[in-house]
């Protein structure tokens, strides 16, 4: 047999094609009473349903945690998640952090130096020492 | 153990009259995607609810607890209820015209519900044709020269199990832990193989003297006998032994043979409800943009002696390598930079720490210059499918790898 | 050189907002721009309307116009209204291509894969269609999904070929590159720890980057015919767009 194939996985790049918003599902945890969550409730009240509406990819949902602190869940495609205490937020930096969780992908931060990451060869091919002009010692 | 669904128990609890058939009705009818499942902050919604109850109370809540648990599946009502699914449709930027329902039917394995009315076999045997005629047309026209070894790769490499169960995960697809009525109809449902099970040699093939474990395949047989991919498949059974075979139902499925199946019961769904345009867009943003280097899939055993078989195939003179640069011959990392020269044209160029190794080197080079030829602007068959297409021009047909 | 709804339309935000809030403020920005003369934008800090990062990501709306028959706004979605939606690329002349060029374009655009130097805010970024590309910034006004055109270049190249535009950027009716809006993410928390001498105290100052993510969706460069159909007028060699070199 002359030549066998290699058995392997094409690699996911999101967004060449289709785009799939990472986030996946928003979780809201509030309490009735507490007055941490008043915020929250607001939230939840008048600006939710417009949210949902506006992101129908991402499952919402709310639930309530008695005595204790507001949380909103993002949940992420790659099995993480980014939880955010929103305790004695107004409603307008609710807004804010909900837009964070879903526009985050959902991995975990890092500082990167190179600002192009590629799956692709190089274009132009390396560099090699053994071509051209070689020097001989 | 079967999933608890905590956010049902407190929509019922929440709003009483949000399970019944009337609420049903209510976003057939208006099509209102409500994604949040439990939702007592929001008083206008459950005021709508509260005003329809009269209207709703002569319909028969067609899903009643006790009924749920004997089903296998979730009952096809439940799907305009979930917001997992609907979630998941927004999310694929599936056409509108297919329903919630299908998406849901194509969520239920075989292994969940035997019943082919309700899982999604048949679509999935619609989806893996497509999928796999799609895939064979394109690498067949964009790289006409490849060897058939290296298109099952590909192949599998596109449209394989392992790449639609990663697909699967990338869209966001959760597995229920085990199938039932109660569960949302937004989890992939599948009865699991039991832990320790190894999954067995397919037996039952189509191809002669199957039986022989020592005699050589040829390749040319596999495409008679084998699947796309180049692996055993069960062969034609007669409808006598049909109903014998139904007991592997009971044994359960792997994760990743059930999400290569939802995967390919969404292109059949597609295919089906939004037509041949909408399903080869989908391929083509689902599948063809996923990167694959062809390149990395070859492994030739004697390449030198490929090389020179193709030479005298294709009447050009015989190969000759050439040292094109050295250093450190003497040394203990020497470098050699052979070409292989048929007559003044160089076919390849490799690099090695030995004389062998950069010739064999310069002869895989070579021989992927020649397999990975593809022509400009390559069309394929399913493009004249489209209204107004160019007239069809033949693509290239090659005349096949080389035969040692 | 343009009219002022032209200017209006084309500060106007182009993609919809969900907050009420900004949404009134791209009408009232909108009646300004439409109704007065002499304020600039700049005198209204409330209003978040630049057009410079703008015309440095997608669309070139500092340019006059000069194709007067397409003066109607392309309708690409239906849900967004016209005010908002992006204006097409206008030029003042037609694509000068000499003939040098028509003839080894044919090189560059037969050899794949391309790159291309995109620049934007003066950044050179090399990129290869399925790039994955971090801006140093947060983009404003783009949510994830959306699609960008980069339409400043310096340099498109094959492996053997290369198309340079000299002194300015390459024409950007020369090729084509999208990207798309993968979403926003930051760097971790980092905290430097500042001293004084003689001072028992440690001020600790903090950053947290914000960037773009972006993914390129095609590195595309147009062949000779397709320029030519776009209206590309053939001149001497000197005041040619751009000129393609041959590799050494």
């Amino acid at each position: 047999m002359p030549v066998q194939g290699i058995r392997s996985v094409t690699a996911a790049r999101n967004g060449v094609g289709a785009f799939i918003l990472q986030c996946k599902r928003l979780e809201f945890h509030y309490c009735d009473w507490a007055g941490s969550s008043r915020g929250m409730l607001s939230y939840l009240k008048h600006q939710l349903p417009a949210f949902a509406k506006a992101n129908p990819q991402i499952e919402i949902r709310v639930s309530p945690r008695p005595h204790k602190h507001p949380v909103v869940k993002g949940h992420y495609v790659n099995g993480r998640e980014k939880a955010i205490c929103v305790r004695n937020l107004e409603p307008e930096q609710i807004v804010k952090k909900v837009h964070l969780l879903k526009e985050a992908s959902g991995e975990k931060l890092k500082r990167t130096k190179k600002p192009v990451t590629s799956l692709n060869e190089s274009v132009r091919g390396i560099w090699s020492p053994y071509h051209g002009g070689l020097k001989s010692v | 153990m079967k999933r608890l669904q905590l956010q049902r128990w407190s929509s019922s609890v929440l709003s009483a009259q949000a399970r019944t058939g009337g609420r049903l009705q209510h976003r057939l009818y208006n099509g209102i995607r409500h994604q949040s499942t439990a939702s007592p902050a929001a008083p206008t919604a459950n005021d709508q609810l509260i005003e329809e109850e009269p209207l709703a109370s002569p319909i028969h809540p067609p899903n009643s607890r006790q009924s749920k648990y004997q089903l296998p599946s979730p009952p096809v009502e439940a799907a305009r209820e979930s917001a997992k699914l609907a979630a998941l449709h927004a999310r694929l930027y599936l056409p509108s015209r297919l329903p919630l329902e299908t998406l849901a039917r194509s969520l239920v394995d075989a292994s969940a519900d035997p019943n082919p009315k309700f899982n999604n076999d048949s679509l999935a045997t619609l989806g893996h044709d497509l999928l796999t005629h799609y895939t064979t047309e394109y690498l067949l026209c964009t790289y006409p020269r490849l060897p058939l070894t290296v298109i099952f790769a590909a192949m599998y490499a596109y449209v394989g199990p392992k790449t639609l169960e990663a697909m699967a995960r990338e869209w966001g697809v959760e597995f229920a832990a085990a199938p039932g009525g109660e569960v949302d109809p937004g989890y992939l449902q599948f009865k699991r193989m039991l832990p320790g099970t190894e999954p067995k040699p397919v037996t039952g093939t189509a191809r002669p003297h199957e039986d022989q474990k020592h005699w050589r395949k040829s390749i040319t047989s596999s495409v008679v006998y084998d699947n796309e991919f180049g692996d055993p498949v069960k062969g034609p059974k007669d409808p006598s032994e049909q109903s014998r075979q139904d007991t592997p139902n009971l044994k359960g499925v792997s994760a990743e043979q059930a999400s290569a199946t939802f995967v390919r019961a969404v292109m059949g769904a597609i295919y089906l409800h939004a037509g041949r345009p909408a399903a080869k867009r989908f391929f083509e943003q689902h599948f063809l943009s996923r990167h694959l280097n062809i390149s990395d899939l070859f492994n030739f055993s004697q390449p030198a002696r490929d090389l020179s078989r193709l030479c005298a195939r294709e009447n050009f003179e015989q190969p000759v390598a050439r040292i094109i640069s050295e250093t450190g011959r003497k040394s203990r990392h020497p470098v050699f930079v052979v070409g292989i020269y048929s007559g003044q044209d160089k076919l390849g160029e490799g690099a090695g720490a030995s004389l062998l190794e950069a010739r064999s080197r310069a002869a895989v080079a070579a021989l992927k210059g020649w397999y990975l030829y593809s022509p400009l602007n390559v069309r394929v068959p399913s493009s004249m499918e489209e209204e107004g297409a160019a007239p069809w021009k033949p693509v290239h047909v090659d005349l096949g790898e080389v035969i040692v | 050189m343009f009219s002022r709804t032209t200017l209006a339309r084309a500060l106007a935000l182009p993609i919809e907002h969900s907050s009420a809030r900004s949404a009134s403020t791209t009408f009232r920005a909108c009646l300004h721009q439409a109704t007065s003369t002499t304020t600039t934008t700049t005198s209204q800090p409330e209003a978040p309307l630049s057009a410079t990062p703008r015309a440095q990501t997608s669309i070139p709306i500092q340019q006059p116009r000069f194709l007067t028959s397409s003066n109607s706004i392309p309708q690409t979605r239906a849900d967004v209204p016209l005010n908002k939606q992006p204006v097409a690329p206008t030029f003042d002349a037609p694509l000068k291509v000499s003939q040098s060029l028509l003839e080894l374009l044919p090189n560059l655009t037969s050899q794949k894969p391309h790159f291309i130097t995109a620049h934007l805010h003066d950044r050179p970024y090399l990129l290869t269609a399925g790039d994955q590309l971090r801006l140093p910034f947060l983009m404003p006004k783009v949510k994830s999904g959306d699609i960008l055109r980069f339409n400043r270049a310096s340099v498109l190249g094959s492996r053997d070929f290369t198309l340079k535009g000299g002194a300015q950027y390459l024409d950007e009716r020369l090729f084509e590159c999208r990207v798309r809006v993968m979403g926003f993410e930051s760097e971790p928390l980092r905290i430097t720890e500042k001293t004084k001498r003689r001072r028992r105290h440690v001020q600790k100052v903090t950053s947290k980057h914000r960037y773009t993510i972006l993914r390129v969706m095609d590195v595309k460069v147009k062949t000779a015919e397709e320029l030519l159909e776009e209206g590309a007028v053939v001149v001497e060699s000197a005041d040619s767009a751009a000129n393609v070199e041959l590799k050494a």
